[in-house]
């Protein structure tokens, strides 16, 4: 046990003093997400909301102008419950209902009738806090200038929420980075290996009384444990800094992140199996990589891709690992049921285990 | 099963240490084959307990081979052979905390410093050594805290040999360890073996220097092809062939070839560069004559000197071939 954490603790320190490995496991993640989540903010400064009269008077009319005023502001005239499904499907950020007998009350109102407000309910996503202050922001904004005309207010808003099922880009993303992030720590653990072997390190361990448990054992340690830590700095920035909501269980995410860490460093065995020196390891690990991450659903839906990439994408793990922490972090639709995702990738993971205790090298 | 293997030139040296009675490597007919390759092919020697044994051939002979299947990284095709008292194809595990073991190539953790190694290394093993009692064993003081990427080659090797020394093994396998260094760092490393044959440890080492053999190894076997073609002390191996030494001088007109031919005991006169040797049996008649000689002639024999044949020599009478990398 103790040389277990020993060695463990000699390859963490290794790992950390290696600045190309812990800028491609830890930064280049984060500078995505930073680049990803900045493009999307800015973005997102523009509204579309739903837009539904019920009330069909001068008065309405008159606040669908104002609204139309707002700089940054679209609307789409449709009914309530097209809105509704539209907005839930993350077509419209929001749906405004003018109620019929809304021109009437507003009139009654200003001319000096004592009565009630008129009630305009707004339909926002509290999932969803940036998009939710900026619709209120619109709202205030013109219910402001409609309320001018007469006091006591003739006009509040009434909230109300709705549950999106579909995800604006960064929440889709954040998701995604994180699979990407854990299959580079599994796989880029070959290159070590590779390395350590080549620089006769392994030999040198071998001619020791430490077992190949206790070294297979640290490796797969000290990789979940970067595969944890990158999973607390990609959720920590993604809901700090940009404002996803992780709506799932922590715990099952952190599940996902170990089965895919340990099923990608399995992985990266079979690559260490393969490649006789760390430059050909180096080679083989992008050659693996780079088509995963593009074809994996990471970036583009699967179902937008043509329908030969479409069977790749159902093949390679890194499908069902974005795909299962989408749905436990953010609650993205299902591509595969949770349980599909755990098994395919326990699935590669005997399978490439099986391969690299069969073909792994020590000298 | 036994395999064809050729027999050594000459029978055991009477005087070696009887078998398997206080010996700490015991190997008979060891053969191992890569391929079509037959790196080793049927060897026996025995190293006794205290004992520095070298293992001395040029590169590709069969030393790093022969050594690897003593530490158990490689199991035999042939023969067998027990490292104190364990079997190395069966009792690797048992046999592993006992020894040291240093390799060809000594990279280890570029990026750990000196001190996070022998840590690593101490952990290895049940009751390791300190880690301060290391550090100063092998005068890595200054360079504790460098990292071994930062270690010269000298520096690098006693870190190497500082961790064949974490578990105070019994035997020490160090593998060509002053390949490559300067001569004040192998005469260090010299030091550093000498030292370990005081506190009575059995050391094996291999290397291609003929001068390192002469000077730390109390026997060697000279190998070459996968063979041991000549086994035990130094003087034994260089006085069984060349009986004869050389009484060297410059080379002076005063005297010719044929009168220092006629001189007691010369067999033979050769020249190399500005010198003369002359090959005899027996050095003192033969320095008297040639100062008699000399002085009738009115000369003085400048830079007189005897000279021993040599290892090189031994193993170019050997093989044909001089023992240069």
């Amino acid at each position: 046990m103790h040389a277990l954490m020993a060695l463990t603790r000699a390859n963490i320190k290794s790992y950390t003093r290696d600045r190309a490995a812990v800028f491609w496991t830890l930064a280049f993640p984060l500078v995505f997400i930073v680049m990803f989540g900045l493009i999307f903010q800015g973005g997102s400064s523009n509204l579309t909301l739903a837009w539904v009269d019920d009330d069909h008077s001068a008065q309405s009319a008159e606040l669908r102008a104002e609204f139309a005023a707002q700089p940054g502001v679209k609307l789409v005239d449709t009914t309530q419950s097209d809105g509704i499904s539209q907005m839930q499907v993350g077509k419209v950020d929001s749906v405004i209902v003018v109620p019929a007998g809304y021109g009437a009350s507003v009139a009654a109102i200003t001319n000096g009738t004592p009565g009630a407000p008129a009630q305009v309910p707004v339909y926002t996503d509290p999932s969803r806090p940036n998009v939710t202050a900026q619709v209120f922001q619109v709202a205030g904004a013109v219910f402001g200038v409609v309320n001018l005309a007469g006091r006591p207010p003739v006009v509040v808003p009434v909230v109300q929420t709705v549950q999106t099922q579909n995800l604006n880009a960064i929440s889709y993303f954040v998701p995604s980075m994180l699979g990407l992030s854990v299959m580079q720590v599994g796989i880029f653990a070959a290159i070590p290996l590779v390395a350590d072997r080549e620089k006769l390190i392994l030999k040198r361990l071998a001619a020791t009384p430490l077992r190949r448990w206790q070294l297979v054992g640290s490796n797969v340690l000290m990789r979940l444990l970067i595969a944890m830590v990158q999973a607390v700095i990609i959720v920590a920035v993604g809901s700090l800094a940009f404002g996803v909501e992780i709506v799932g269980s922590l715990l099952l995410t952190a599940g996902f992140v170990a089965l895919g860490a340990v099923a990608f460093l399995s992985l990266g065995y079979v690559i260490a199996s393969f490649a006789k020196t760390e430059d050909s390891a180096n080679g083989m690990t992008s050659m693996i990589q780079f088509p995963m991450m593009f074809l994996s659903g990471a970036f583009f839906q699967i179902d937008q891709m043509p329908p030969f990439l479409q069977v790749i994408a159902r093949l390679i793990p890194l499908t069902y690992l974005a795909d299962a922490l989408r749905q436990v972090m953010v609650g993205g639709a299902a591509f595969a049921p949770l349980w599909v995702c755990a098994a395919v990738l326990a699935g590669w993971l005997v399978v490439c285990f099986g391969i690299a205790s069969r073909k792994f090298r020590w000298q | 099963m036994t395999r064809p293997h050729r027999a050594c030139h000459h029978p055991r040296m009477q005087g070696q240490p009887e078998v398997a009675t206080d010996a700490v490597i015991h190997v008979v007919g060891l053969t191992k084959r890569y391929g079509d390759l037959v790196a080793v092919d049927g060897i026996d020697f025995d190293v006794a307990r205290g004992e520095v044994f070298g293992l001395l051939g040029p590169n590709g002979a069969g030393k790093t081979t022969t050594v690897e299947v003593l530490e158990g990284l490689r199991v035999q095709d042939g023969g067998t052979a027990t490292v104190l008292g364990h079997d190395v194809a069966t009792e690797a595990d048992l046999l592993k905390p006992r020894i040291g073991v240093s390799l060809q190539t000594a990279a280890l953790y570029p990026k750990l410093t000196v001190t996070e190694v022998i840590d690593l290394f101490r952990s290895f093993y049940a009751n390791p050594r300190s880690t301060e009692e290391l550090i100063g064993a092998l005068e890595l003081g200054e360079r504790r805290n460098a990292r071994t990427s930062d270690l010269s080659g000298g520096q690098r090797q006693r870190l190497a040999v500082a961790l064949a020394l974490v578990n105070d093994p019994e035997l020490i396998f160090l593998d060509e360890p002053t390949t490559g260094l300067d001569p004040a760092a192998r005469r260090s490393l010299w030091d550093l073996v000498r030292s370990l044959k005081r506190e009575g440890k059995s050391v094996l080492l291999t290397t291609h220097y003929m001068e390192e053999a002469e000077v730390l190894c109390d026997r060697l076997a000279i190998m070459d092809h996968g063979h041991i073609l000549e086994m035990g002390t130094v003087d034994e191996l260089v006085s069984k062939r060349f009986l004869e030494r050389a009484v060297r001088f410059d080379d002076d007109p005063a005297l010719p070839d044929e009168v220092l031919a006629a001189l007691p005991a010369v067999a033979s006169v050769k020249h190399d560069d500005d010198a003369v040797l002359l090959y005899t049996l027996d050095v003192a008649a033969t320095i008297g004559a040639l100062l008699s000689a000399a002085e009738a002639r009115g000369v003085e024999p400048k830079n007189l000197g005897v000279r021993r044949a040599t290892l090189e020599d031994v193993f170019l009478d050997l093989t044909g071939r001089a023992l240069r990398d």
